[in-house]
């Protein structure tokens, strides 16, 4: 019995399929303006890629800030609650999850069974999060994907020491003029988002692995900048974006079973 | 919902209506405050009308050039109320030193605000030891002095008699917070708050009229909802009611509280059996306290925790004023405590005036469903 979970948050929409135990399909598109539209249609590609439809469904969650925005019939699950199942999926022994997200950045403690303990999230600033790396890349004039290896080969990181997104822009505009390196400005930026996850995080108990989910783990200087101030290793799953959808899934699931 | 809670959830979007109109009405003096610690029974005998002010959600614009923005909201917004002519119903107004902001905000208010009577109460900073005690009697007889000399004689048995008023109104209060401990569905979390805030936005006589009709009314209440989750609420002031009608609306309810404006405002009697200035003292000295007094002797974490076990809540949530600093101190300790005893909580900071609901909805839906699964 097929089932689905679909994460709408502030920049991309994704969904994820699963039947059984397996996820069968899985999609990723930009959410744009309509909230509602973008669920909808990460919802048919996925089901379009599983050779599916909607009808054949067993049940469909719906996280995400767009959650309660969709037209098709779903339950609704806070993105915190399905992050924290999506990566005990993937993970069994993750006793702590961080997300790093579009616009929101969350750290999750969670138990043996994948559940949420407690958990801490961004106010209403966005420092630390893709859309203040989006910012950054186009300041320096690079790539937001060449991001991560770009930092990597930094010797010197430049001191970034704003934490938020607009004078940080300003800061990084003024090390340019300064003539540090990208590279080294890059590495900067990674650091000073590190410094405000950990001052975060903190405030919910570490557990020995850490989980990173969502857009930012694909950038492994950010990965790199935490491992350092955590000064622990911290895995990223194959498909970090789609760990709230994967726990949407995996909680549609649970609802399919238990309706039988 | 019975006429007299309508009349009362009107002042969540026109809170001084009363005052201004008593004071129409009579020609009485109106005396505001910020502080909930503010000996309100002295104003309450001298005839005057005590009302609490408690700022409101908006964009300040005149205070801004007299506080810094890292000073709470409620400091913000209050004085640009009273900057803009607002609060222009007030005769004076009353500061408790309570917190490094309130005793600045003291200054600059009569500085700048522009009324006739301004009063200080600098409470001892610990209710503890018999010479904070003599201090806090002595501190709040200057204080008797300084409002006679603006308002008129106070006798002894007028302030007696407002201490009872004063009384039955906790009474009352306290007897429907009960109730809703029993049968929370009986009245929602949002008009529960309102009984107690209200109390300190009209005279008490008046409003223990309106609380003997409500609670009239949730007596012949059935068992009503209880599928909802319970919560405990923690902060200084909880004035935004979209946010308590969110709460409902995702499935919980606060059963209890320790607001200023909510259970601890109504929390003590003063004792009738002393002299009166000595009794306004020692209720203040037993009422459940805020971070503002810290008190060796007490552990607040653990009076919470039991008030959380007698609650029978699930859980807890901080709903505190971003920069307050007595509360923000508090935090950790608070937090650690719960953890310990297995209580889920929740930190939520916020501004007046700048508050996400749908921010917030995710936090709270997060931490109902923490408990739910």
């Amino acid at each position: 019995m097929p089932v689905a979970g679909v994460d709408i948050g502030s920049l991309t929409a994704k969904a994820v399929v699963m039947d059984g135990n397996e996820m069968i399909a899985r999609s990723l598109i930009p959410t744009g303006h309509n909230s509602r539209e973008a669920g909808r249609r990460a919802l048919e590609l996925a089901l379009e890629e599983a050779g599916l439809k909607e009808s054949e469904v067993d049940a469909v969650v719906a996280t995400g800030y767009g959650r309660l925005a969709v037209d098709f019939e779903a339950e609704r699950v806070t993105e915190i609650t399905c992050h924290a199942r999506g990566a005990h999926f993937m993970h069994p022994d993750t006793r702590t999850v961080i997300d790093l997200g579009g616009q929101d950045s969350k750290a999750i403690a969670i138990d043996e069974r994948g559940k949420v303990l407690d958990f801490v999230m961004n106010d209403k600033c966005s420092a630390g999060t893709g859309r203040f790396l989006e910012v950054m890349a186009h300041a320096l004039e690079i790539e937001l994907d060449d991001m991560g290896e770009l930092s990597l080969g930094s010797k010197s990181p430049a001191s970034i020491s704003s934490v938020c997104t607009v004078f940080a822009e300003s800061e990084v505009v003024s090390r340019v003029a300064e003539g540090a390196s990208k590279v080294d400005i890059v590495a900067g930026i990674h650091q000073a988002i590190a410094s405000r996850v950990y001052a975060m995080a903190a405030r919910i108990p570490i557990e020995t692995k850490i989980l990173m989910t969502g857009g930012v783990a694909r950038n492994i200087g950010v990965v790199r900048a935490l491992e350092a101030k955590f000064s622990r290793e911290i895995c990223v799953p194959e498909m970090p974006q789609h760990t709230g959808a994967l726990g949407a899934s995996v909680i549609a699931r649970e609802k399919a079973a238990a309706a039988v | 919902m019975g006429a007299g809670l309508e009349k009362l959830a009107a002042l969540r979007e026109d809170p001084y209506a009363p005052a201004r109109s008593w004071k129409e009405r009579t020609g009485g003096k109106v005396i505001g405050y910020f502080c909930s610690l503010a000996p309100e029974e002295m104003i309450h005998a001298a005839g005057a009308l005590p009302v609490r002010i408690s700022g409101e959600n908006r964009v300040i614009s005149k205070s801004g050039a007299h506080l810094q923005s890292y000073c709470c909201s409620l400091a913000r917004t209050g004085l640009d109320m009273a900057l803009e002519g607002e609060l222009s119903f007030l005769d004076g107004t009353v500061f408790v030193h309570t917190c490094d902001t309130m005793q600045r905000l003291s200054d600059i208010w009569r500085l700048n605000a522009g009324f006739v009577f301004h009063g200080d109460v600098v409470l001892p900073v610990r209710f503890e030891g018999d010479l904070a005690r003599d201090y806090e009697v002595k501190e709040l007889s200057y204080f008797k002095e300084r409002l006679e000399e603006y308002l008129g004689d106070i006798p002894d048995d007028a302030l007696a008699e407002s201490i009872k008023t004063y009384n039955r109104n906790r009474s009352l209060l306290s007897e429907i917070y009960g109730l809703r401990l029993e049968n929370p569905g009986v009245l929602s979390s949002v008009d529960a708050l309102t009984l107690a805030h209200s109390s300190a936005l009209m005279e008490k006589s008046e409003h223990n009229t309106f609380l003997e009709e409500v609670l009239e009314e949730l007596k012949s209440t059935g068992p009503a909802d209880g599928s909802k989750v319970r919560l405990f609420g923690v902060g200084s002031l909880m004035d935004q009611w979209d946010f308590l009608g969110m709460l409902e609306a995702v499935g919980a309810t606060m059963v209890d509280d320790d607001f200023c404006n909510g259970r601890r405002y109504f929390d003590a009697l003063t004792p009738e059996d002393l002299a009166p200035v000595e009794a306004v003292a020692a209720r203040l000295w037993e009422r459940e306290s805020c971070p503002c007094k810290h008190l060796t002797k007490r552990d607040r974490a653990a009076r919470l925790l039991d008030r959380i076990r007698r609650s029978d809540a699930r859980g807890a949530f901080f709903f505190l004023f971003k920069f307050c600093e007595p509360h923000g101190f508090d935090y950790p300790y608070l937090k650690a405590a719960f953890d310990k005893a297995g209580i889920p909580s929740l930190l939520l900071e916020i501004e007046q005036g700048s508050v996400s609901i749908e921010q917030l909805r995710t936090r709270v839906e997060a931490l109902v469903e923490t408990i739910k699964i």
